[in-house]
């Protein structure tokens, strides 16, 4: 990146010699040749980072443990959270956790075990940070979404200023996002630094520890799920109609700890251990469901409440026509599917093993009848790619997962692929293109951000964008932070998580 | 093999940070979740095995383009593995064999290390991988009456290993797994000066030539002297020997047996008697290249299948730390009257690096001692008394870190400890 000797000299008296570099080397690593890289320490030096920005009028941008971190084109200088790894309390009386922005979820969550608590975890898997943020998760279930976590924030602005939201605004308290103190829960999307936050945790009905057993690849529990009181069970359904029914009674009676609307290839990419045997598996998965599935986990607190559940469950189960998938029945492959989509920690076996990239397209807030009816749609047309062997073929299928007991709710469908397939990857391009208009056009939902342009889905939802913009300016009069398209933060904005950018970024000035 | 065959794995590395972690189920919370020593320390991604795997896909694109920084970055890496094996835990891909022709490249373009340049000029003049090395290499031995593999067929070749042969410190090693071996009434011998260095060492530290050059020697002395079955205490000349050795097709079907196998085999078939009490608690140090690293090599030839897939013709069986030495140095430990093993968070296939590896206490001995402070720290807080390893590098960083650190805990070589039960 091209600034000057002096400038970087200013960077580096705020972090220290070794915590800043623009090296090649370094910015390769990052993907990015426009970048000068600094790792702060503290919330003081980010905010200190972020002032020099400002005054110099360099972009910045910052990451937590950058798995979705897409770098832009433009010169910016970017804010590694590394070093800001710490738990600052765990408070479970009130049933919160605060944390900075490097401590991932799998170190959060094994201390929560240890207290009969758990938080929710991004389903892009728990290495990604425990910051609450935008994020929707296998357990949302029980443990709800990112965004409806969130409490007392420490948040660096756009301009280097350092404001404590929620409670923390008035006391050193961090249980409530919203007060007594300043509330911009609602605006903290994209901009400025997230330092500490504090989040929800919920009550975890599993061992502190799981008895884990065997070698890697193949860990398997050393005790039977139903030992723990836990069970796993993957369903499939005559028709969408009775898997949404189930859904939905599931969701009523409060008796599953996790619903995962995994279809059959996430459930063969999770159980398996390589490419080969998750093709095989999937072949045979395919023959032995009878239409659209997901996975449940019941947990119980005790025996008899386990025999509760699970007698619920089977009612459910036999009102609604499912059919259990047997493989799934076998204790070695259930004990997998139980610690791995609890603890999150297979995700990239369901998306990049395969083919070496995934491009996404999800909805959020509710799950039943239009997004689902959405998802029918955006199969159909994934199936097309398929049958011209441009994706992975997994018989278009998708998935996706209730929330606050199915109150909201997830649903997405991705396209497994090359990414170094010129075809492939122009092809998924265009077909999430063509879905994301066809969930605005037909009204079905609201897509995310970053395939469509943000103004043609701002139109669609009260043009809340040119609002944002408003905001935004305010917030940032230097046009130093973030501008991506008021994303949430959490997820980058491109819906294309591939491992490659084979375009040179484009050599600009600013990033205008 | 070279960095440019391993493009296709490179290029898989998707940036989800699992590499730098020990496998995500295994976290148990914010204390020893990390695998990778030089993240750890150094923070910049470039310095975990996905950051490495990241420069790799940039630089064969654009050019190798060597910069101090970059050298910093491939000099300060224990070569242990750890990213290799979280990473495959769900990836199929290669992340340690790459990282490994990286440095090659480096060595073989003339950017190497100072520091490891002395210790390969010491293999090169003297043939071991220590430094300024004084006397014979059977120093230790004189008195023993062991007999001459060279001259005499024995049933069992002892290699000893560099340092356990040069540094005074070690020859303790080599004079216990005698005594044990005589105790068991194994007809042995050891190599005397014809013992050279295994040229493990030199491998990980990328001097591919010199590592080849070291194995032709001791194929050719191994092979005259009729030897069927290698025995050693070193967990770099082990993973030599039997996977680098077969890796470049040089093993034939010379049998390769760690010490601590061979001491559970003598003790299961009742040659070997423990029967004095060793009252203690310890907790064992898996050494990389024993455990995970020293899972036998996969010979494999194939070729990705043109698609979207990533899948070869035919199959490609990878290895992933399921079969490394695990269990032999506990059954042994195990066997031990009195002795109790207290296990810590991170073993076996995820266990954290001594510090050692990669020539890193050579290149960079304040990284290999905090790598091994951490270690002891570990080790501490099962509330064991002592820390017992299988291989004498292990042992020597330990001992080193705890001098500095001023810890309480003991460092043992599981031969001492059978040493003491016999
Ligand atoms: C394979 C895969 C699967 C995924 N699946 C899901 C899923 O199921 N559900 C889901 O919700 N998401 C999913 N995602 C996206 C997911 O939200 C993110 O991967 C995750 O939240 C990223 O966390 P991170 O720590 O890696 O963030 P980073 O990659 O570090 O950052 C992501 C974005 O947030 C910004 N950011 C990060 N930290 C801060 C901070 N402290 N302050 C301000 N801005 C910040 C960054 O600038 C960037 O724009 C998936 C992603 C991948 C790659
Ligand atoms: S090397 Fe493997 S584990 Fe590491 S980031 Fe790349 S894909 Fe993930
Ligand atoms: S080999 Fe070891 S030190 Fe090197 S990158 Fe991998 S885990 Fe880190």
């Amino acid at each position: 990146m091209a600034i000057s000797k002096d400038v970087y000299k200013e960077f580096e008296d705020v972090v220290g010699e070794e915590n800043i570099s623009d090296d090649p080397a370094i910015k390769d690593a990052y993907r990015s040749p426009n970048i000068t890289v600094v790792l702060p320490g503290d919330t003081e030096e980010v905010a200190a980072v972020v002032k020099l920005c400002n005054k110099h009028k360099i972009p910045f941008k910052a990451q937590s443990t950058g798995w979705s971190f897409m770098p832009p084109t433009y010169d910016f200088i970017f804010l590694d959270l590394r070093r800001m790894n710490c738990i600052i309390e765990i408070n479970e009386k009130n049933m919160y956790a605060v944390v900075e922005p490097y401590v991932i979820s799998a170190e959060l969550q094994g201390e929560l075990f240890k207290r009969g608590m758990i938080c929710n975890v991004k389903g892009s898997g728990s290495t990604c940070t425990a910051l609450a943020m935008s994020g929707h998760g296998h357990m949302g279930l029980t443990t709800s979404t990112g965004d409806r976590n969130d409490l007392a924030t420490e948040w660096v602005t756009d301009e280097g200023e350092i404001i404590r939201l929620g409670t923390l605004g008035a006391s050193d308290e961090w249980f409530c996002g919203d007060g007594p103190g300043p509330s911009l829960r609602g605006i903290l999307r994209g901009g400025g630094v997230i330092t500490k936050q504090a989040t929800k945790v919920y009550h975890w009905p599993g061992p502190s520890v799981y008895p884990l057993e065997g070698s890697s690849p193949r860990y398997t529990l050393s005790q039977k799920p139903s030992d723990l009181n836990m069970m796993v069970r993957y369903f499939s359904f005559p028709s969408i109609e009775k898997l949404v029914e189930a859904e939905l009674k599931i969701g009523e009676s409060e008796i599953a700890f996790e619903l995962m609307g995994f279809c059959p290839s996430m459930v063969s990419s999770n159980i398996t251990t390589s490419n080969e045997e998750d093709f095989a598996t999937l072949d045979k998965f395919t023959k032995e469901v009878q239409g659209p599935g997901f996975m449940v986990i019941i947990a119980g607190n005790f025996p008899e409440d386990f025999a509760y559940k699970k007698k619920v469950l089977a009612q459910i189960i036999k009102e609604t026509g499912g059919k259990s998938l047997k493989t799934v029945e076998d204790p070695a492959v259930e004990s997998t599917l139980l610690f791995q989509c609890t603890r999150v920690c297979a995700s990239i076996r369901e998306t990049f093993r395969a083919g070496g990239a995934f491009s996404s397209m999800m909805v959020q807030g509710q799950r039943y009848d239009n997004h689902v009816r959405w998802l029918e749609e955006a199969a159909v047309l994934k199936r097309e790619l398929i049958k011209k062997g441009l994706v992975i073929a997994d018989d278009g299928q998708q998935f996706g997962w209730g929330e606050e007991q199915g109150h909201l709710g997830h649903t997405e469908i991705f396209c497994r692929f090359n990414p170094y397939d010129e075809k492939s990857s122009k092809a998924v391009q265009e077909w999430l293109g063509k879905v994301g208009k066809r969930a605005l056009d037909g009204c079905f939902a609201v897509p995310a951000m970053g395939v469509l342009p943000i103004d043609e889905i701002g139109k669609h939802v009260s043009n809340y964008h040119i609002w944002f913009g408003k905001l935004k300016k305010a917030f940032d009069p230097n046009e130093v932070g973030e501008n991506t398209g008021y994303s949430y933060v959490g997820a980058d904005i491109s819906g294309v998580h591939t491992s490659i950018y084979k375009k040179e970024p484009e050599k600009a000035s600013s990033k205008k | 093999m070279a960095i440019e065959d391993y493009r296709g794995d490179v290029e898989m590395c998707c940036r989800c940070g699992a590499c730098k972690h020990i496998p995500l189920q295994k976290v148990k919370g914010i204390e020893h979740s990390y695998a990778c020593p030089s993240i750890a320390k150094y923070n910049f991604h470039a310095y975990s095995g996905s950051g490495r795997l990241l420069i790799a896909k940039e630089m064969l694109t654009k050019g190798f383009k060597y910069t101090d920084k970059l050298l910093d970055i491939v000099y300060n890496c224990q070569m242990c593995g750890a990213c290799d094996i979280s990473c495959k835990y769900a990836m199929d891909m290669e992340v340690l064999l790459p990282i490994n022709e990286f440095r090659i490249k480096c060595v073989e373009e003339g950017h190497t290390h100072p520091a490891l340049e002395k210790v390969i000029n010491s293999l090169r003049k003297q043939g071991t991988m220590v430094p300024g090395a004084r006397g014979k290499r059977a120093a230790w031995a004189e008195g023993l009456g062991l007999k001459d593999a060279t001259k005499e067929k024995v049933a069992v070749y002892y290699h000893v290993g560099c340092l356990t042969s040069y540094d005074k410190n070690y020859q303790k090693l080599a004079k216990a797994t005698a005594k044990i071996l005589k105790k068991a009434g194994v007809d042995f011998g050891i190599g005397y000066e014809n013992e050279s260095c295994c040229g493990g060492r030199a491998f990980q530290m990328g001097y591919k030539e010199d590592f080849l050059n070291q194995a032709k020697k001791n194929m050719a002395m191994l092979k005259k002297a009729g030897v069927k079955t290698l025995v050693t205490g070193c967990a770099a000349g082990y993973q030599a020997f039997k996977v680098l050795y077969d890796k470049y097709n040089l093993k034939g079907k010379l049998e390769v047996v760690h010490i601590t196998e061979y001491l559970a085999r003598l003790i299961k078939e009742g040659k070997l008697k423990l029967n004095k009490k060793v009252n203690m608690t310890v907790t064992y140090h898996d050494p990389c290249y024993l455990g995970r690293l020293g899972e036998p090599w996969i010979h494999w030839e194939g070729k990705r299948i043109p698609g979207y897939k990533f899948v070869f013709d035919p199959p490609k069986e990878y290895r992933r730390g399921t079969n490394g030495v695990y269990e032999p140095p506990r059954e042994v430990i195990k066997s031990i009257p009195g002795l109790k093993l207290a296990e810590m968070d991170r073993i076996k296939e995820y266990a954290w690096c001594c510090g050692a590896g990669g020539g890193v206490n050579q290149s960079n001995p304040e990284f290999a001692m905090w790598t091994a402070k951490e270690r002891i720290e570990e080790a501490e807080s099962t509330g064991a008394e002592a820390i017992a390893t299988a291989c004498p590098w292990c042992e020597k960083n330990f001992n080193e870190a705890i001098k500095k650190s001023g810890s309480a805990l003991k460092v043992y070589d599981i031969v001492e400890l059978v040493e003491k039960a016999i």
